[in-house]
């Protein structure tokens, strides 16, 4: 493991005992252009140590000038931005870049340099050793998942997704504490892009830097950001919070109308199936007979039964218009059962559940354990119930 | 033809050959080393482009004869004097490439190098000036054959390298000092292109297969 997770995670646990020597403070910072613009207006905010911490909001918010604050790409006008205790603007710009990692838009890979030349930049800069430049170079085209023939390439040679790649290994090369990523995600296709931004997660969960990232786009801020900062028009903040309090206590109608009509929805996608109380629901075996299922089904008022085989999985829905002209004496499983299309466990969310629901026959759905054994059935009332 | 004359003659041609290479090397050499001082200037503020650019055009565009002639009362019928006519003339293609390969450089490319801790001055010498080096290099490429050329008409002031040769084939009337001048003109015209071609590939291994 090239990143030493163990010894990375003690440090950090002290750390925060301590004083996070990676957290990102803003105190009252301010940006104003020489033409009297302000880009960024008294921002007061703490990027904590260790965490992925979104920026996003309409164009001409200041969400991008903030985070080139941090590296000194732009010189504050006033107010104080500290990283750990650290006054940004007391320490050598040069040197700062070289301590903070950076991932632009469109990868900025130097075209004239190998993949990894590329990679190997900031500890050539740092005067790494030859030897230890390419241990490195070898383990991050492993750590970013790329092919180590590519290595020897030239960036015009590589595919936009694979550049996205070198781009982020190159920032990560002399491992540190934070990483600056400028719209990462924004110039490669959808799929690509969605499986760079699953892959760069359960990569964050290995390394645990502290990450600040910039975006436009409020369902990757979302889906990635351990907190999101919504930024309104002339850089001012509108709130900062965790993904799940924006959509259920947002501060203000900005932020609203900023994540949308479908609010409700997102906030079902941050929810698991393990959160609900599940509803034992009406099961039967498969080898069951006609009779006693019919009366089952009067007994409980209900519109349809789950039949279960031997194993306690889900066979199909078996609804009282099959039962009622069926012969006493049948089996239940030798009738036309109507099967769910999808199946849901308890850790899916309830998004994927509202979704199952809306083509499940008898409108409940099976909930299933980790070994696809039946628990309970969920309803739509239930989702409703949930978010009111 | 005279195979005779270029035998007995085999110094005199080597020697104007050589004065020849000599003086294109050297102007080229001056020439780049005004040009390029000028260029970052240029592309560091861009409103010294148009008056640089309007200074070496001028240059370029006075008769080369009556420029030699306007530097004798200083230099007289020196090399010095070649070589500040034949450097001037290379200024305007020199200083007009070093621009456009250095704003040919992305600003993504150079905004990577300044977030990554570049200095500028490694910046300019580690990124910036290895894109540009195509552009470059069909600076130099254009600027040499053209000197090479242009060496010939130094002969006039007492220089000239193989145009001396022309002057003797036209003073003794005979042909074949002037076929002699004209195929190594050439030739050393060709060969230096071809180098320049060659150095360029041997330097920008990451332009091959680029279009």
């Amino acid at each position: 493991m090239p990143l030493t997770d163990d010894h990375r995670q003690r440090d950090r646990a002290e750390d925060r005992d301590t004083h996070d020597s990676s957290a990102i403070v803003f105190e009252g910072v301010t940006k104003r252009y020489s033409d009297g613009t302000v880009a960024v207006e008294s921002l007061d905010l703490t990027l904590p140590a260790g965490e992925l911490t979104v920026l996003v909001g309409p164009s001409g918010c200041g969400k991008t000038t903030t985070l080139r604050m941090i590296n000194r790409l732009e010189t504050l006008s006033g107010g104080r931005l500290l990283i750990g205790n650290r006054d940004v603007m007391s320490v050598d710009a040069t040197l700062l870049r070289r301590q903070i990692g950076y991932v632009m838009q469109h990868s900025g890979l130097f075209p004239h340099k190998t993949i990894a030349d590329n990679i190997a930049v900031v500890p050539r800069l740092l005067g790494w050793d030859k030897k230890r430049i390419r241990e490195r170079v070898a383990e991050l085209v492993e750590l970013v998942g790329l092919d180590e023939a590519l290595a020897k390439r030239y960036p015009h040679q590589l595919s936009g997704g694979q550049q996205q790649r070198v781009g982020l290994a190159r920032a990560l090369a002399a491992d540190p504490p934070i990483l600056l990523m400028d719209e990462p995600f924004a110039a490669v296709d959808p799929i690509v892009r969605a499986h760079l931004q699953e892959e760069f997660l359960s990569l964050q969960r290995r390394v645990q830097k502290t990450i600040v990232m910039v975006t436009h786009d409020i369902d990757e801020a979302m889906k990635l950001g351990d907190r999101v900062a919504i930024f309104a028009q002339g850089g001012k903040l509108a709130q900062f919070d965790t993904p799940a309090r924006l959509l259920s206590a947002p501060a203000s109608d900005f932020v609203i109308d900023f994540i949308g009509a479908d609010r409700e929805l997102r906030r079902l996608a941050l929810e698991r199936l393990d959160s609900l109380e599940l509803d034992a629901g009406l099961t039967a075996p498969r080898d069951e007979i006609v009779a006693r299922a019919r009366s089952y089904l009067q007994q409980a008022g209900s519109s349809g039964i789950v039949v279960l085989d031997e194993h306690r999985a889900p066979l199909g829905w078996l609804d009282w218009e099959t039962l009622k002209h069926a012969d006493d004496r049948a089996r239940i499983d030798s009738l036309p059962l109507k099967p769910w299309r999808h199946r849901l466990y308890m850790h899916d969310n309830l998004r994927s559940a509202l979704n199952a629901l809306i083509s499940a026959p008898g409108e409940v759905m099976p909930v299933l354990n980790d070994q696809g054994r039946y628990l309970g059935v969920i309803d739509q009332l239930q989702l409703t119930r949930r978010l009111s | 033809m005279n195979w005779d004359w270029v035998v007995s003659n085999s110094h005199q041609i080597t020697a104007a050959l050589l004065q020849h290479v000599q003086l294109v090397g050297l102007s080229l050499l001056f020439g780049f080393l005004i040009a390029f001082p000028l260029a970052l200037l240029a592309v560091r503020w861009p409103r010294l482009y148009g008056p640089s650019l309007a200074i070496t055009g001028v240059m370029f565009t006075i008769p080369s004869l009556a420029l030699f002639i306007l530097l004798m009362p200083f230099t007289g019928l020196s090399m010095a004097t070649s070589l500040i006519g034949l450097t001037l003339y290379t200024l305007l293609i020199l200083f007009r490439n070093i621009v456009q390969g250095l704003r040919g450089v992305s600003p993504i490319v150079r905004e990577a190098a300044r977030a990554l801790g570049y200095t500028p001055a490694r910046r300019l010498f580690a990124v910036e000036l290895p894109i540009a080096l195509p552009v470059i290099v069909a600076g130099i490429r254009i600027a040499a054959v053209t000197i090479i050329g242009m060496v010939t008409v130094t002969a006039l002031i007492g220089q000239g390298g193989l145009g001396q040769l022309f002057i003797t084939g036209f003073t003794l009337s005979f042909a074949t000092p002037l076929i002699i001048g004209f195929m190594l003109s050439v030739a050393l015209a060709v060969t230096v292109d071809l180098a320049l071609v060659g150095l360029l590939y041997c330097l920008t291994p990451w332009q091959r297969g680029v279009h």
